[in-house]
């Protein structure tokens, strides 16, 4: 059973953040409620009012900029970003990654934008995200602002989203030519316990570039800049035999907690696994003729 | 009717429900309303061990809609507790709770979400007390005890011998020893030991409990999706001092037990509700709040076993200690069967075997498929792989050399084996390519266990009543639990009756109308309740052509009954009009009875054992050794199913068990720490799902005809669950050279051991292993 | 009193409602209207015993507020069958076996629907990652799996 709410329906940004300040701690923007919901019910999360951010028009749907650039409204379901045919020819690692984001019911109605939200440590998108170097636009009346989803989590279901804010959208900017995504979890349980993402540019035979992303094994998802520079520049014989040392680094830097998934021992192990996995997937398809961001 | 070719017996006809299942038209308790029904919710303690200080009921009572709120000492049950083998259990914890999540006051209101609302106006003060929530720490001398001198229910034939240890929390000790356990120690080439651990499961049936009761001049009347509802019946019975016969139970299709659903849960609560308010009241369960209320034993079993240098066994030592929780439920008959069965299914001279039923402050352990033996079963079967490895001998030679044989006797006195188990094994060895080469990075396992089935001192009887039309109602108290039981016995009615299945029509198990059954477990249904029902339709049959022969001019002796005529005679007459004939144009009908009693009334277990159900399981693993993510590619159980009376319904059983049975295996287990159940629910308690079927499940139906049920058939539905852990394990240590003893595999723990071992990760620099898949769909 | 305007169609037929924001779909549909046929059992979207076909879409009724249906098609597994005549998924897995206690059938069902009318010939790989998150405590998945691929055949043979 739901506990008793007020629903908002706001039809403007605007309007929406006006809701938020007027009722402060008492409301909460409310999308899929996929996860929302689930600890209103649990009792863990009180909210008497609820903003609706699916009546405000142009928050859902996709599309590429003439720059490449992909945008996802926030309120766009999962399953609409892994089934969306521009998506899965640039982005490929990207709806890869939506498909198997918790079960197919979730992917319906739960949003990429409410994922990132909620900020739930064991989550898939946060990771990827942040190899894309992807950009989030927060709104509220008056003015917009564009943060990294880097900077975007905080802690634990908390976020660098101010009380009256909204988060609009999702920029993902495409990878260089020669460029290709990969992510790969471990589940223990129903929510990831693991979660490495990998974007690497090769040039010549090295890697000009790479970008490493942890999720699901710490408080946050986050990017490990220490373990990218053991692997770029290098060649890739080189960045192979440094793939162990990096696995350390970015296991360590993680910060896994123990928890009902495993101990912080065990996924900081998981982590230097799935980084050498991950790595050689991504070159792999990097690799590739033609190969897509 | 031997001769003749089965009509309807040994076909996979459709499931009798399989319609109203699809079609959404079925009905579960959980969908039953009454007039004027009422709705309870129930405040439950987070504490494990505490004293209730105070309930302060004020303000939930104020609250709109609210037509009471209980404690124990409001129910007109006050003071008397419950349980099949202890009356330990009170209706709602009366001065102290032992366990958390034991539910301490209830409130009753016109609707669930207002009795909700009021349960969280409650201001309950507990005084925490020191709880021991392990097995150690519940046997620690010194330990706090959860039950002084509980008393014995004295309800059931095969629970007279209860044994519990004064000034312990142990509630019964069950011991067998046999030969010179000494001297064959001495003696042996070869001796192992190690300690096993099982974990406790939550059975996460997919419909909760739930109870609806209602109580008026003429009684009690609970709608409950319980596996005994006579058992209950009398626990109510004697709960509220009426007579049986004023008391009924009413089943209506569950939506899975597993064993949850055995004995007395929710009735009593929703019954004693129901007269405080004087309106019928509902009770039903989250599933959260179904975890709490019943569990499979967390177990603990130290084995020790004596070989001979050319495989045979000499003698095994077992200590099995099992938590039953705070409630003793009827976890001394598990411990028993758990302790017997700590010899698995094989012959060994001498035998000291030991099963402790332990009280802790935990949820109560109960029945749960398979009943002690898939965790007696983990180290036994184990072991027996560990005794090969040392010895250097085939597994599956090494288990045929020790199988018992068909007749012989586990114990002396016992039921002799009546199945043949190294057929079985073999059959299903053969299927799983045991000997052949076995792909590179894989390792194969075998298991074999057995267990009484059918029940010890279970009485049933069934009725069929033929009427007017032809048309026959089928009385039997069997509960559908989705186990397709009550498809089987209008199969094996319609058989022996010699009508069409069609004609068939089984009744809801309702106590008031349907004959006495001793409950839907133990596998017990297809033989025990079977033969109850064949002998019921042989009375009717019998009757019929009685009835038939002087119209004919002929003796009974030159009819039968086929297809719903009675053939035999100048010309066929039907059934209906057999009926209509002998007792006018207007109705009547003819009325089979039949009753199955027990033959032996002693044995090991209480009673000897109607027949042995056996299974036997072949595992072929790969193991990612740097995960330690194990993926089962191909599966094969065996059941001997004596003979199947629907053979896809037998497999379906089969293949059931075996995929929950892969779920302690390798992820499935409650997590709990200082009594706390930490994962209730499904998001961390991991259930079998669709990736987790291997890709080859296959399930060997072994049918010598050799079973003391209808047409020579036994009971399935619990073996398949036996094997699956060990088999399992023992292919993961022919993978990985590595062997682990507590449950359940999860990577991480692959993944500790391999490291103990030293045959961990790759070496740094070497190159990405092949992957095999994870228990992830998106696993690199 | 906070109630809300929600009309919706409910396998085929118009519902004029008012209610709370905070009732959801699976209330709304077994106490409101009856229909028993779709179940609740974790509460949590992880079983998928309360799948229900929104738009053709597979959703978790338990955790869906009703409101979220308004102007919108809902379809139960009432709504499944032709009068007499089974939808081939059911037939499927009445031939097939795929079920036993059947509490989770009916999800299970709806579920398959949406896959083949997305997916007609899927792979069993593709069917088991799709019905991934129904979960099924009986039958251990393999007749559920047999039963979809020969309904996605049966459909493409009926030329549907």
């Amino acid at each position: 059973m739901l506990p008793p709410f007020e629903l908002c329906e706001p039809t403007s940004v605007a309007e929406a953040s006006a809701l938020l300040s007027r009722h402060g701690e008492t409301a909460r923007l409310y999308a899929g409620g996929t996860e929302l919901l689930l600890a209103m019910k649990a009792g863990l999360l009180r909210s008497d009012y609820l903003v609706n951010v699916k009546t405000i028009p142009g928050l859902a749907g996709v599309r590429v900029d003439p720059d490449g650039t992909l945008r996802i409204g926030a309120a766009t379901p999962h399953r609409a970003v892994e089934r969306d045919p521009l998506v899965r020819a640039r982005f490929p690692a990207l709806a890869r990654m939506e498909a198997d984001v918790a079960n197919v019911r979730v992917r319906e109605v739960g949003t990429l934008g409410g994922n990132l939200c909620f900020a739930e440590p064991h989550a898939d998108p946060g990771a990827l995200l942040q190899v894309f170097d992807a950009t989030v636009r927060l709104a509220r009346a008056g003015a917009d602002r564009t943060i990294p989803v880097a900077a975007l989590f905080l802690g634990p279901f908390e976020t660098a989203l101010a009380p009256d804010e909204l988060l609009t959208e999702i920029a993902v900017p495409p990878l260089p030519p020669r460029s290709a995504a990969a992510y790969a979890k471990l589940g223990i349980l129903e929510r990831p316990s693991a979660g490495v993402a990998v974007a690497v540019t090769l040039d010549g035979g090295g890697v000009a570039d790479v970008r490493i992303a942890v999720g699901s094994v710490g408080p946050v998802p986050r990017r490990m800049p220490e373990a990218e520079a053991l692997l770029r520049g290098r060649s890739l014989p080189e960045s192979r035999a440094a793939l162990p040392a990096a696995g350390r680094v970015a296991g360590r830097a993680a910060d896994a907690v123990s928890d009902l998934h495993g101990s912080a021992e065990y996924k900081t192990h998981l982590v230097g696994v799935l980084l050498r996995r991950v790595f050689e997937q991504a070159v792999a398809a990097a690799g590739a003729p033609g190969a897509p961001g | 009717m031997g001769a003749e070719p089965r009509r309807v017996v040994g076909r996979s006809v459709p499931r009798l429900d399989a319609r109203e299942k699809v079609t959404g038209a079925a009905r579960y308790v959980t969908d039953l309303a009454l007039p004027g029904l009422a709705h309870a919710r129930l405040w439950r303690s987070p504490l494990p061990h505490a004293r209730i200080v105070a309930v302060d009921a004020a303000r939930a009572a104020a609250a709109p809609g609210v037509l009471a709120v209980c404690t124990a000492g409001d129910l007109p049950v006050a003071g008397r507790r419950y349980g099949p083998a202890f009356r330990d259990q009170p209706v709602l914890a009366d001065g102290i709770v032992r366990y958390a999540g034991e539910p301490v006051v209830a409130v009753v209101a016109e609707t669930e979400a207002r009795a909700e609302a009021a349960v969280r106006r409650l201001d309950v003060r507990l005084a925490e007390e020191a709880a021991v929530t392990t097995l150690e720490a519940a046997l620690a001398p010194g330990a706090p005890l959860l039950h002084a001198a509980p008393e014995r229910a004295g309800r059931f034939r095969d629970l007279a011998g209860l044994r519990p240890v004064p000034g312990t929390n142990v509630c019964h000790l069950w011991r067998l020893e046999r030969g010179d356990l000494a001297a064959a120690f001495a003696a042996a080439d070869l001796v192992v030991e190690a300690v096993y651990r099982y974990p406790a499961l939550s059975h996460h049936a997919l419909e909760p409990h739930c109870a609806l009761a209602r109580v008026d001049a003429g009684g009690v009347t609970v709608w409950s999706g319980t596996q005994h509802p006579f058992a209950v019946r009398q626990e109510l019975a004697e709960l509220f001092g009426l007579p049986l016969a004023h008391v009924q139970l009413i089943v209506p299709l569950v939506g899975g037990a597993f064993g949850g659903k055995c004995y007395t849960k929710l009735e009593p609560l929703a019954a004693a509700l129901a007269a405080r308010v004087g309106r019928p009241v509902r009770l039903a369960l989250s599933l959260e709040e179904s975890a709490h209320t019943s569990c499979r034993h967390a177990v603990r079993v130290r084995l020790r076993t004596a070989v001979r240098g050319d495989g045979t066994l000499l003698a095994r030592e077992a200590e099995v200690a099992l938590d039953t929780g705070a409630y003793a439920d009827i976890g001394p008959r598990v411990a028993t069967k758990a302790g017997y069965r700590a010899a698995g299914p094989y012959r060994i001279p001498a035998l000291r075997l030991e099963a402790r039923c332990v009280y802790t402050h935990n949820v109560p352990a109960g029945a749960y498929r398979g009943y002690g033996i898939p965790q007696v079963t983990w180290a036994s079967e184990s072991q027996m792989d560990a005794i090969a490895e040392r010895l250097g001998l085939d597994p599956l030679a090494l288990r045929l050399r020790n199988l018992l044989a068909p007749g012989e006797e586990p114990v002396a006195g016992d039921t002799p084996m009546d199945g043949d188990l190294a057929g079985g094994l073999r059959a299903v060895a053969r299927a799983a390519g045991w000997g052949g080469p076995v792909p590179a990075g894989r390792g194969r396992g075998l298991a074999v266990a057995m267990k009484d089935g059918g029940g010890t001192h279970t009485v049933s009887t069934a009725v069929v009543r033929v009427h007017a039309d032809g048309s026959v109602s089928l009385l039997a108290g069997t509960v559908e639990l989705g186990q397709g039981a009550r498809t089987a016995l209008a199969q094996v009615a319609a058989e022996e009756l010699g009508v069409p299945l069609e004609a068939i029509h089984p009744a809801v198990p309702d106590t008031a109308l349907t004959p006495f059954d001793h409950g839907t477990s133990a596998s017990r249904s297809t033989t025990v309740t079977g033969l109850a029902v064949q002998a019921a339709a042989a009375d009717a049959r019998r009757q019929l052509l009685a009835l038939a022969a002087p119209r004919l001019g002929v003796e009974p002796a030159a009819l039968a009954l086929r297809d719903g005529l009675v053939v035999g005679g100048a010309a066929p007459l039907s059934v209906a009009e057999v009926v209509r004939g002998h007792f006018g144009l207007v109705g009547g009908e003819v009325t089979g009875v039949g009753t199955f009693v027990p033959a032996r009334w002693s044995g090991t277990l209480g009673g000897g054992t109607v027949f042995w159900e056996t299974g036997m399981a072949a595992a072929e693993v790969a193991v990612d050794p740097e995960t330690g993510a194990v993926r089962v590619h191909r599966y094969v159980s065996g059941a001997d199913v004596g003979l199947a009376i629907n053979p896809r319904e037998c497999a379906g059983q089969d293949e059931g068990a075996a995929v929950q049975g892969l779920g302690p295996a390798l992820f499935e287990a409650r997590a709990l720490a200082a009594g706390q159940l930490l994962n209730p629910g499904l998001v961390d308690y991991r259930l079998p799902t669709f990736a987790d079927l291997p890709d080859v499940l296959e399930t060997v139906l072994v049918e010598n005809g050799d079973g003391p049920g209808p047409f020579g058939a036994k009971g399935v539905g619990e073996s398949g669950t036996f094997c699956a852990a060990a088999a399992v394990g023992n292919a993961v240590a022919r993978a990985t050279g590595v062997r682990l003893t507590e449950l359940p595999m999860t990577p991480e723990r692959v993944w500790r051991a391999l490291r103990a071992a030293g045959r961990g990760a790759p070496p740094e620099g070497a190159e990405a292993q092949p992957t095999p898949g994870g228990p992830s769909s998106s696993m690199v | 009193m906070s109630e809300l305007p929600v009309t919706l169609t409910v396998n085929g037929e118009v519902h004029a409602l008012r209610l709370p924001p905070w009732e959801t779909l699976v209330e709304c549909l077994r106490d409101r209207l009856g229909l028993l046929g779709v179940k609740k059992s974790c509460d949590v979207q992880v079983c998928g015993a309360c799948t229900v076909l929104l738009d053709g879409r597979p959703v978790s009724a338990c955790t869906l507020p009703a409101f979220e249906a308004r102007g919108r098609e809902v379809r139960t597994i009432e709504g499944l069958a032709r009068g007499e005549e089974l939808h081939p998924v059911q037939a499927a897995f009445v031939e097939a076996g795929a079920l036993q206690c059947g509490f989770c059938t009916p999800g299970m069902i709806l579920a398959a629907v949406a896959l083949l009318e997305e997916s007609p010939a899927p792979t069993p790989d593709e069917v088991k990652h799709y019905m991934r998150g129904n979960l099924c405590r009986c039958t251990g998945y393999k007749r559920i799996l047999e039963a979809i691929l020969a309904a996605a055949r049966r459909l493409a043979a009926d030329g549907r």
